[in-house]
């Protein structure tokens, strides 16, 4: 007899096998097929699974056990662009800062970013750097990551938040 | 040289950048296929022993398990470099304590998992050695019984009855006329500790075999044509019945170009034909069973007369490459012939050794042995102008290599290879011509710069091929083997493709994956050659599917080709531009309207190599064997904590001359990756082994890697671009370059700072506290 958990991603309601053990990240990329969120360390300690639950981001490989799974609201990178494909503000900082190399880590630090800015428009750039200094980047050296978070507030200033997932 | 560039330097969209936004791009562990089974590895419990047993019983009955492999079942020896002393798992022995051992495979990752601690192993546990100086001294304790025996290239010099596996030579001039006639010396004993390149994907491979006689792969490799003909040896298949797939690589840095884990899972899933076998590293994995970059001991001694002149440099170096030596043969030699620097030394006496030691197997990492040798010729450059009371800028400048002058190899170099006293002039203009700050209560402050140079190390024959076609509305298909890890290489090869082509760069569509049965040849994507040799190749393939279209066009207008034209749209008469046809319908011959078609596919295909690139002379360690280079010039501006030790750049500045630029934004992003990684290898980087040979920091808690709080302050990057004679438009590599000297930069800078001539690597707060006292 299985158990099943419900949880909410990307806006829609989805039912999977609950399987003790299994983390966030696990259920996202095999019984779900949302392959964005990355494994790097496994542990915690890389951001690279880095998703957004019930509005805040949570490195999803660290997020295990049925009740703290079942009924969460999940944000996925997946669930960023809106539904025709234009991309949200922050992705495009990404890219126009030039902060994606190798991209293992980007939807990391997007989904990072993203609940930072949901959370907190105006964020100080200490609290930004705060931020990002929980993901791990190999390629570029963080300056243009710093500067794609600098440019994506940038962009999103004087208007409403582009939320999504719901 | 044409300098009116529409698409080069100029930075764009990346190719793959809006897949790698969105989470679309794919990566090997994002891959599932039909029938795919799960494999886990069993690691060792010691770093050297004997394997008495193996029994896979008990595993083989655990639920879902299908197969257990062990090294018995694939007693076959590989290599990628050409030095044959390594098997997929360990067959009699045990060398260092991330070697496979066995594998389960299963129908589902738990599976495998719970099943492999039930293999049980007897072991008869052996003496372990760590250090190279020691191990290559140790004739009781071989970590190789049969070196002798193993099969190799020419190029290697491995001792037998000894665990050094290969011993590289530089000979040049007279050493003992060289330090005759030095004035002064200045030596030191260096320390270079192992570290992790930690791409941010970890290794993984998937492979299945259609019966016996033709498999596919797809792996995280920077190298899928070197996996290919790697693993057909193996089997003693044809190499064209191996398909190796890449799609995107999370992160290289040479940590993915050696042949790590995919000969052991061929063998793996070799036992269960038809079935898909994915194996990922952990990330401990990843650190203990693929391979290390670094881990070198050096003596090296500098000669000067007393105007500044360098006579001679003596160095001795040994490495820790581990347990197998396949992977760190060449940057041994490489090492070898490079620490002396970016000077003219009439007399050079190098001997590198690579040792093996109980530990993971050492193999490329950014920069391939120039970051080891640098530390050391940098370090002594600047104790020499203490020594002589000389700026360190104008020592260098006394010796640096430039027109005319011969480097260690031999070679002469021509003002084409670059300019190392404009890149000094850009780092002394922006930090030298202002006073240094002042000691405070907290802070001590200095100042430091380093000189390199690199040039490429890989198979003489080592080429980038591209092919093109062109598509009926006159787009095109660029297609190239080079592997896109971060560095923007398919954006490179659209922007160089456009300009070959005339062709606006929504119109020219390049490869995505790469993919050994659809393209074209290349040798393996490293030593920062993919930019200069892909270029060459694309600009030659361009060339040439050109020449089809105007041959096309010649037959259609009845003209002769020589007198035609060709702007990307159409080919026109040179006389009269009127008379044209559109490339579109000359891309797959010309069509007249009742069917009728003539001339040629518009499609070509073309490769690239460096001329004349040899192996080094066996007697005397010299010969072309640099191919071609890259010099630069850091400096850097930094603050030591007096309290904690801690270091704080406050700037860092980096002059590289890049001959062209094709795109700021990689470039940038090359300079700024680079020297990042260099601060966490310089200030914090280090892997670390119990005694018995476990390594003890195997884990990104606590190996601690440049978080964005560690970076540089400031980073500033002024290029130089003094055009390659043969670089596509004149660029020159540059993507492991900026790591290179970043190590000497900080410690010359520590030196200014506090006084005290750091030698070992990483430098920590605690080492610098120490000293302080």
């Amino acid at each position: 007899m299985s158990e099943w958990i419900t949880l909410t991603v990307n806006g829609a309601r989805r039912t999977v096998p609950y399987v003790a053990k299994k983390s966030l990240l696990d259920i996202l990329r095999e019984a779900l097929d949302l392959t964005g969120a990355k494994e790097g360390c496994g542990y915690g300690a890389c951001g690279s699974c880095t998703v957004v639950v019930n509005g805040e981001a949570v490195k999803a490989c660290t997020l295990r056990g049925k009740e703290k799974l079942n009924g969460i609201e999940v944000l996925t990178i997946e669930g960023l662009a809106d539904p025709e494909g234009s991309l949200h503000p922050i992705q495009e900082a990404f890219l126009r800062a030039g902060a994606v190399q190798c991209g293992f880590c980007t939807p990391g630090f997007i989904m990072r970013l993203y609940a930072l800015f949901k959370n907190k428009p105006g964020a100080t750039e200490e609290e930004i750097k705060v931020a990002l200094s929980e993901n791990l980047c190999r390629c570029t050296g963080y300056e243009a990551i710093w500067e794609a978070a600098l440019l994506a507030q940038k962009l999103m200033k004087g208007r409403p938040f582009p939320e999504r997932g719901s | 040289m044409r300098m009116n560039f529409q698409y080069i330097g100029k930075s764009f969209e990346r190719t793959d950048g809006y897949a790698k936004v969105t989470g679309a791009a794919q990566y090997v562990a994002d891959l599932k296929l039909p029938r795919m089974l799960h494999a886990q590895i069993l690691r060792p419990e010691f770093a050297h022993a004997r394997i008495q047993s193996v029994d896979t019983s008990e595993a083989e009955r655990s639920e879902g398990v299908v197969k257990v492999v062990t090294g018995k079942d694939c007693p076959i020896y590989f290599s990628a470099a050409g030095f044959y002393d390594q098997r997929p798992l360990a067959v009699d022995k045990v060398r260092h304590g991330g070697e496979p051992v066995a594998a389960v495979v299963a129908d589902t990752l738990d599976h495998a998992r719970k099943a492999v601690p039930k293999i049980k192993v007897a072991y008869d546990p052996l003496p372990v050695v760590l250090d190279p100086v020691e191990a290559a001294r140790n004739k009781a304790v071989l970590i190789h019984e049969r070196l002798g025996e193993y099969r190799h290239l020419g190029h290697y010099f491995p001792e037998p009855g000894t665990n050094i596996f290969h011993h590289y030579r530089l000979r040049k001039g007279d050493i003992g006329a060289g330090f005759k006639e030095a004035e002064v010396s200045v030596e030191g004993e260096f320390e270079f500790s192992l570290s992790a390149h930690s791409a941010m994907e970890p290794h993984g491979a998937i492979c299945r075999w259609e019966g016996k006689d033709r498999v596919e792969i797809w792996a995280s490799t920077q190298a899928p044509f070197a996996v290919q003909q790697t693993v057909a040896e193996m089997f003693e298949l044809p190499h064209a019945h191996v398909r190796v797939h890449v799609l995107y690589l999370g992160g290289g840095f040479g940590g993915k170009s050696d042949v790590t884990i995919e000969p052991m899972v061929a063998c793996v899933a070799r036992a269960v034909p038809g079935y898909a076998v994915r194996y990922i590293c952990s990330r401990k994995e990843v650190m203990t069973s693929t391979v290390l970059g670094r881990g070198m001991k050096a003596r090296a001694r500098l000669g000067a007369r007393k105007d500044g002149i360098f006579t001679a440099f003596q160095a001795e170096l040994y490495f820790s490459d581990g347990a197998y030596g396949d992977a760190a043969t060449n940057i041994v030699t490489v090492a070898g012939h490079n620490c002396v620097g970016p000077y003219a030394i009439e007399h050079c006496h190098v001997d590198s050794y690579g040792v093996y030691t109980n530990t993971p197997p050492v193999g490329a990492y950014r920069g391939y042995g120039h970051p080891e040798g640098c530390f050391i010729s940098e370090r002594l450059v600047d104790m020499m102008a203490r020594r002589l009371r000389l700026s360190p800028l104008e020592l260098r400048r006394k010796n640096f290599l430039c027109e005319g002058r011969r480097n260690s190899l031999g070679e002469t170099i021509r003002d084409h290879n670059g300019d190392l006293f404009r890149c000094l002039q850009n780092v002394e203009k922006e930090f030298f011509s202002r006073p240094k700050p002042e000691e405070d209560e907290r802070y001590l402050y200095g100042r430091g710069v380093a000189s390199m140079m690199k040039s490429p190390k890989g198979a003489p024959n080592a080429s980038s091929c591209c092919q093109i076609k062109f598509c009926s509305d006159g787009s095109v298909h660029v297609n190239l083997g080079g592997i896109e890890m971060g560095q923007g290489a398919q954006q490179a090869m659209r922007q160089i493709a456009a300009e070959a082509l005339r062709i606006p760069l929504d119109r020219v569509s390049v490869y995505r994956e790469v993919d050994t049965q659809h393209s074209p040849w290349e040798w393996q994507t490293v030593a920062s050659m993919f930019t200069y040799r892909g270029g060459n190749a694309i600009l030659k393939t361009a060339e040439e599917a050109i020449r089809v279209l105007k041959e096309n066009a010649a037959t259609v207008l009845g003209v002769v080709a020589g007198g035609l034209e060709y702007d990307g749209e159409s080919v026109f008469l040179k006389t009269d531009p009127d008379r044209k046809v559109a490339v579109k319908d000359l891309a797959r011959g010309y069509m007249y309207g009742n069917g009728l078609t003539v001339g040629e596919v518009a499609e070509a295909t073309a490769g690239d190599r460096l001329p004349g690139y040899v192996e080094p002379d066996p007697k005397f360690g010299m010969g072309t064997a640099g191919g071609t280079w890259t010099f630069g010039c850091q400096g850097c501006e930094l603050r030591v904590d007096k309290k904690t030790g801690e270091v704080i750049i406050d700037q860092f500045i980096s002059s590289f001359d890049v001959g062209r630029v094709i795109s700021p934004q990689m470039i940038r992003g090359q300079i700024v990756g680079g020297v990042v990684m260099g601060v966490g290898q310089t200030l914090k980087e280090k892997i670390e082994f119990s005694e018995q040979g476990k390594m003890t920091n195997a884990t990104w808690v606590r190996y601690k890697m440049p978080r964005i709080h560690d970076i540089p302050k400031k980073q500033m990057i002024i290029l130089a671009e003094t055009p390659e004679q043969r670089g596509p438009f004149g660029a020159r590599c540059v993507a492991e370059h900026p790591m290179v000297a970043v190590a000497p930069t900080i410690v010359n800078a520590l030196y200014d700072a506090t006084g005290h001539d750091f030698f070992r690597l990483p430098v920590l707060a605690e080492d610098i506290l120490e000293v302080l006292k």
